[in-house]
């Protein structure tokens, strides 16, 4: 399997987006004929894709007021103008 | 958005704290689910998350303008949890509600509004399965992964935000895909 982690570096690469066209050139051709490369790059990015689509968590209601309660004290001056 | 925050920001600095409030809300969600994901409770990630703002407002003076203001205040944000995964006592992690998929209270996690068919719990189980997952990663490449793909910082961004080289990043996302596609290449 010495083919393997040459083109694992290379989908990553790609993934990075820092594959040069040749690059890009020779990965698509050696997934063209390694059904096992082809797998392990369907895996990768559709661990991305699921990554991506996990539910978003939001911060508590009162979370706003909470950390402004908690500043230290207006400087005087612009209290002052207003 | 960035001509608003930067607006804020000049007011802040002038000392005018109610533009603050505004900042605030414009990032607690973001900075708040990355203090979860780090943490993998709620208390901690509320804790952190308001350390986070109150410091960002205290030291808003040593922030570059020519720079972009997320970057700074999740390296702050990221630096404190940091901190406290450090702090930790080796058996914390037993207690942490994140273990699992019954402390992680994923119904309390989603929107109030949000409804819950039936064909959407298997969706609710697979993403509850992930989460636990990626929490499971170690810290390093956990944040990176958080950073890249839920919060969408470029590799550069994130270098800047964990202070560590760009090759450095690059070799632990690429790990920290790998870790997860081993994970959840049976799923």
């Amino acid at each position: 399997m010495g083919c393997n982690h040459e083109a694992i570096e290379l989908m990553h690469k790609y993934l990075d987006g820092d594959l040069t066209k040749t690059e890009e050139a020779n990965l698509r051709l050696h997934l063209e004929n390694c059904e096992s490369c082809q797998q392990h790059f369907h895996e990768l990015k559709r661990t991305i894709t699921w990554i991506q689509s996990t539910e978003r968590i939001e911060a508590p209601q009162d979370f706003t007021q909470k950390v402004m309660a908690k500043l230290p004290k207006e400087r005087k001056r612009v209290s002052y103008k207003r | 958005m960035d001509l608003m925050i930067k607006e804020k920001i000049k007011q802040v600095k002038k000392g005018d704290q109610a533009a603050f409030a505004d900042i605030v809300t414009f990032f607690q969600n973001k900075i708040y689910q990355h203090c979860y994901r780090m943490l993998g409770n709620a208390h901690e990630a509320e804790d952190i998350a308001q350390e986070a703002f109150i410091r960002a407002y205290i030291n808003i003076d040593s922030y570059d303008e020519g720079r972009k203001f997320s970057t700074w205040l999740y390296r702050i944000a990221t630096n404190l949890t940091i901190d406290r995964l450090r702090k930790r006592k080796p058996d914390y992690y037993l207690d942490a509600d994140i273990k699992g998929t019954k402390g992680l209270d994923m119904y309390s996690l989603l929107q109030a509004d949000n409804r819950l068919p039936e064909e959407e719990v298997e969706n609710l189980e697979l993403q509850s399965y992930i989460h636990q997952e990626i929490s499971e990663l170690p810290p390093k490449y956990r944040s990176i992964i958080m950073l890249r793909y839920l919060e969408e910082f470029s590799l550069k961004e994130i270098s800047e935000i964990l202070d560590i080289p760009l090759g450095t990043v690059k070799t632990r996302i690429h790990r920290g895909r790998e870790a997860l596609r081993k994970k959840l290449r049976h799923v």
